[in-house]
């Protein structure tokens, strides 16, 4: 892609967002998450083969769904309270159907279906930005409207997201449908915060988002997108083979990284609006995650793959690819933990 | 039936939604097209909105249809789809219509239908005199507060359009 155009579908991503964070009317919001889809289709389409094609129709599709979703509730809640205003919503059907087509926008279950088919079919970098950036928009929404959000709802699409992401990333080898099942079941922790503190599902978001683009910037170094192409990368890269460890056990949510504070936040905050079963339910699941990351560490820094003498001889180069702030990103999302005490600035 | 005009008119716009949803050829796609955007600007046109209506058929007609036929017309085959040709798709026409029709008589049934939203009636499709509306036509002071007030909603629709074509121009580059 030519570097104007590709700058002024870039800065148009980003715009869609902030218009959508930004507006307190309801038609700037549609507008705003019509720009962002419409100026990342090409992004997602950057290598011309049907597999990228079909996977940026399918996305093109389901958002273009929830769009169109979000504009009858808010045409219901236009009718039943007469203003344009993001405020709280005292229609049910309409705050369903907002819910509903914002879900669908992040992806969670059971409208999750199109996550890994379209993060499998474009390049790793549209991946990332698919992953992270892309749920900033819906997230804001879901938190200007978390008052009026039926709870059950919205929790049962959390514990169904929580559930689908951890069994549907076991059977996977391929990294960015891993990472897709990933982004399900975080996102599944966010909803779950959302009617009972919504500063936790920013807190979630945040650190997922750090993790996330870690994540992915450690796959790009190595062009890997697959668990084999990986479990190579110890001879290439020892450094960013332990980084892939680390990082691993962040995202799975192990304790002394920072992975744990969103976990540990959302469990403590679901208990204390008495809720007993739902976070056991998730916890325990996040284990499938963790097993799934476990094995990525396993196959990358803890073993040799069986591999041909020459192979294990690889010449040394420098390698000249970029990787943007990649270790304030890895310390961010790995050393945070003992700064959870900050969150009493909320009180 | 002039009191009852809009409520015709939705039924009429909605089967022929159904006529190019149900995939014919692009090229009858459009004529159908044609028809139901004309069909929509008669519907607000009744509801007063003069200028809009008749930008309507300017623009979405006679500016955005007229370009897709064109290109549809270089593009197209030799036979194309029909609605009788394919029996999925006559079947699928002939489902859609039939919807509407239960639908449109389960709401002239009764005075009081509540669905979604509460329709009583014939109440919400016939066109009523919203009463103080001043000298001056509703719809054209919110033109003209487009382009006052609403500055920065001419520059995002603008800026969404331009991205549009972009979006469209590199979709299509294909190489």
């Amino acid at each position: 892609m030519k570097p104007p155009i590709l700058i002024i579908i870039m800065a148009t991503i980003m715009t869609g967002t902030m218009i959508v964070m930004l507006s307190s009317h309801w038609l700037l919001i549609w507008i705003g998450f019509e720009m962002n889809m419409l100026a990342i289709i090409p992004i997602l389409m950057k290598k011309y083969n049907p597999r990228a094609m079909e996977a940026s129709t399918k996305y093109f599709l389901t958002q273009a769904t929830a769009s169109m979703l979000l504009m009858m509730g808010v045409t219901i809640n236009l009718l039943y309270s007469g203003q344009w205003v993001v405020s709280k919503i005292s229609n049910p059907i309409a705050s369903i159907m907002m819910t509903t087509a914002l879900t669908m926008k992040l992806g969670l279950s059971p409208f999750h279906f199109w996550v890994p088919e379209v993060t499998q079919g474009i390049t790793l970098m549209s991946g990332m930005i698919l992953l992270t950036w892309q749920k900033i928009a819906p997230m804001s929404i879901l938190y200007q409207i978390s008052p009026s959000i039926n709870t059950n709802l919205l929790m049962l699409m959390a514990l169904t997201s929580v559930l689908v992401g951890g069994w549907g990333g076991l059977n996977q080898t391929q990294l960015r449908k891993i990472m897709a099942y990933s982004s399900i079941a975080h996102m599944g922790w966010m909803a779950a915060i959302i009617t009972y503190n919504p500063t936790m599902m920013v807190l979630n978001l945040t650190l997922y988002i750090l993790m996330t683009l870690s994540t992915f910037m450690l796959f790009m170094l190595n062009s890997s997108t697959t668990t084999l192409s990986l479990s190579h990368m110890w001879n290439k890269f020892p450094l960013i083979t332990s980084m892939i460890l680390i990082l691993m056990l962040s995202l799975g949510g192990l304790p002394p990284l920072s992975g744990f504070i969103p976990k540990w936040m959302i469990i403590q905050e679901l208990t204390k609006n008495n809720m007993i079963i739902i976070p056991t339910l998730m916890a325990i699941t996040a284990l499938l995650n963790l097993y799934f990351y476990l094995r990525l560490t396993y196959s990358t820094a803890l073993t040799m793959f069986p591999s041909t003498n020459n192979m294990k001889m690889k010449w040394q180069f420098e390698y000249t690819k970029k990787a943007t702030l990649l270790p304030p990103l890895i310390i961010t999302s790995t050393m945070l933990l003992p700064l959870t005490p900050m969150l009493s600035v909320l009180d | 039936m002039m009191t009852y005009i809009v409520f015709i008119l939705s039924i009429v716009f909605v089967m022929s939604f159904v006529g190019f949803a149900t995939k014919p050829s692009p090229i009858y796609g459009g004529l159908v097209l044609i028809i139901s955007g004309g069909i929509g600007c008669a519907i607000v046109l009744n509801f007063g909105g003069s200028f809009l209506g008749l930008m309507v058929f300017l623009i979405y007609l006679g500016g955005m249809l007229v370009v897709f036929g064109y290109t549809t017309a270089m593009a197209t085959e030799q036979y194309p789809e029909v609605w009788v040709s394919n029996k999925a798709v006559l079947a699928a026409f002939i489902t859609g219509l039939l919807s509407e029709l239960l639908t449109a008589c389960y709401i002239l049934k009764d005075d009081e239908v509540e669905e979604v939203l509460k329709f009583n009636g014939m109440g919400d499709w016939v066109i009523y005199d919203t009463g103080d509306s001043g000298f001056f036509s509703e719809e054209a002071m919110g033109i003209a507060a487009l382009y006052s007030y609403g500055t920065w909603l001419v520059v995002v629709t603008g800026w969404s359009l331009l991205i549009g074509v972009l979006v469209i121009m590199e979709v299509t580059r294909g190489n």
